[in-house]
């Protein structure tokens, strides 16, 4: 075979077993969670012999697993849209206009993203504690502003970037408000931009656990990851709601994932078609 | 005598020049976004280390006790065990995760037919939330039914099914879940940077006599080491401060095979040894704070 060939070989051949590498935990998940409890325990086979439902049910009538979902939408929700909106402001300011402190705040924002959260939960629960917000969503919403806001902005500066002033400008020449121009000019040009970061926002909050896990304390306040960490945290494990409810929580951050990618390729190429 | 004074006549300037409003607009935009990091990263940061200082607890409040707190900390048992685990899992996670992500940027950069594929695929074990990942990995190493034992007893590699998360088993298990979740964030940040590099200097270097080896060290190299320095601080941040994965796996078992220093936090706050809990996150902050500085002072000398 000639060299090519060969590392042509080699490369698919490298490529083929990193998908099935990465396919492999997702397929068995997906089918625990289509197997009834004597496929999965006592008779265990790779492809399933009866596909069934039944863990899905168990999971929404018997676990109540509508309720976290219910929570996780709540507080993931009003985490973004917040979130993003005070970052979209703070962006713009950092981006597009000039004062004296402006990159002692862009270095600010950066270490507040290094910051991990296994840092701040411990002082952030007592803080919560003192401000009678522990075990609400509004508690868990305002603390997921700590991870949300910094890479939301970060995020953003690189879209406004992007995005070259002579149009703005223009509408400045022509008459509007600074605000006008970033209402009127740069966002809806951003509007990709602006989407997709809103979905990296939401998933980062849909999937945080460990802020969760302290702060919300009730069961029905709980959001999805705690609830699925509760029940496998003990001695008896139902992989098959578990792995139910792992799809359940998995399929729309990861189809919102795929489509985020588009919009950030629109977003960033934004910029270059109208400039 | 009186002279005739001349009053020159002196133009007033407004208070609100353009560059001022702008400035004032400046500071009002950005003062969410301050407000919040001021007050819920920056203000509990300081906390934290106060904490640590003290012997607070959840029902009573801390007195000072000087360096009491890292004074036993440093002596215990479960801690030295977080330093070990610590070290182990992000050097092998770090090395592993770079070795395979810049084989496989490498790859995915040839112009290879279905290329788009695979691009797509690698996405997927990042996009899922990763508390998903490490709940179905617990599944896949489970010794009743998991999918790993199903595999190895299908191909008669084993007699009786592994516990992958027992002894000395747990940590590589934790290890490479951890590595499996995090690979692709490598591979897509590498090909990123790999697709800024002009073709022509390859070309370049090609025609100038070097051969593969010779062109990855001075053409793919330097071009990714930017990228290569700030993914690498990221990567091992997150990994030291990981909680998902050895949590939802093996809660730092059995015994402390597995703890790291979030988990051993996570566990005094439920022991409500707030002290102490705080002590030991903020104990590893030093070396942080100089891996930051390192990198930072590699990313100047460009």
């Amino acid at each position: 075979m000639t060299t090519r060939a060969v590392r042509l070989t080699w490369s698919y051949a490298c490529l083929i077993l990193m998908t099935l590498v990465i396919l492999f935990p997702i397929y068995w998940m997906v089918g625990i969670s289509l197997k009834l409890p004597g496929e999965i325990y006592r008779d265990p086979t790779l492809v399933p012999q009866h596909v069934t439902l039944a863990n899905y049910v168990t999971l929404f009538v018997d676990k109540g697993f509508f309720q976290y979902i219910r929570n996780s939408l709540i507080v993931a929700g009003a985490a973004t849209v917040i979130s993003v909106f005070i970052s979209a402001l703070a962006a713009y300011s950092l981006v597009r206009l000039k004062y004296r402190m402006r990159d002692w705040i862009g270095r600010m924002i950066l270490f507040a993203y290094l910051t991990p959260s296994a840092l701040l939960f411990i002082p952030l629960s007592v803080i919560m504690a003192h401000l009678h917000l522990g075990n609400t969503r509004s508690g868990l919403i305002l603390v997921y502003l700590t991870f949300a806001t910094p890479l939301s902005t970060w995020m953003l500066m690189g879209f406004f970037r992007g995005i070259p002033f002579d149009l703005e400008e223009q509408a400045l020449v022509d008459g509007t408000t600074l605000l006008g121009a970033l209402v009127r000019v740069l966002l809806p040009l951003c509007a990709p931009g602006l989407v997709a970061v809103s979905i990296f926002t939401f998933s980062g909050a849909w999937s945080e656990l460990l802020l969760a896990l302290i702060l919300m304390t009730s069961p029905d306040k709980q959001t999805v990851p705690v609830a699925l960490q509760e029940l496998i945290v003990g001695d008896v494990f139902l992989w098959g709601p578990i792995m139910a409810g792992s799809v359940v929580s998995a399929i729309p951050v990861m189809v919102l994932y795929f489509a985020a990618q588009r919009f950030v390729v629109q977003g960033l190429a934004a910029g270059a078609v109208k400039g | 005598m009186s002279q005739r004074v001349l009053i020159p006549a002196v133009r007033q300037r407004p208070f609100w020049t353009a560059s001022r409003q702008r400035a004032v607009i400046g500071y009002l935009f950005v003062l969410p976004v301050l407000a919040t990091l001021l007050l819920l990263v920056a203000y509990p940061f300081v906390y934290a280390i106060w904490i640590s200082f003290t012997n607070e607890t959840v029902a009573v409040s801390g007195q000072y006790v000087g360096f009491a707190n890292y004074a036993y900390l440093f002596g215990w048992s479960s801690f030295q065990a977080a330093i070990r685990n610590s070290i182990v899992l992000v050097v092998f996670a770090e090395i592993i995760k770079l070795a395979i992500g810049l084989g496989l940027a490498l790859l995915l950069n040839e112009k290879l037919p279905g290329r788009g594929f695979f691009r797509g695929m690698v996405l997927l074990p990042w996009a899922m939330p990763s508390f998903v990942a490490f709940i179905t990995f617990k599944m896949l190493y489970s010794p009743t039914g998991g999918g790993f034992d199903l595999i190895l007893g299908d191909l008669g590699l084993v007699s009786q099914p592994i516990n992958f998360l027992s002894s000395q088993l747990a940590l590589p298990s934790v290890l490479v879940a951890t590595i499996w979740r995090g690979f692709p964030f490598w591979v897509i940040s590498f090909l990123a940077a790999l697709q800024t590099v002009p073709e022509e200097l390859f070309d370049a270097a090609k025609t100038d006599g070097a051969n593969a080896w010779q062109r990855f060290q001075h053409v793919t190299v330097p071009s990714i080491r930017h990228i290569l320095l700030i993914v690498t601080l990221l990567s091992t941040i997150w990994t030291a401060n990981s909680f998902d994965n050895v949590w939802l796996l093996t809660q730092g078992g059995p015994g402390d095979g597995t703890v790291i220093f979030p988990v051993l936090a996570f566990l005094g706050l439920t022991n409500f040894q707030l002290g102490q809990a705080a002590a030991v996150m903020v104990a590893p902050l030093p070396v942080f704070a100089m891996l930051i500085v390192i990198v930072a002072g590699l990313l100047q000398r460009d």
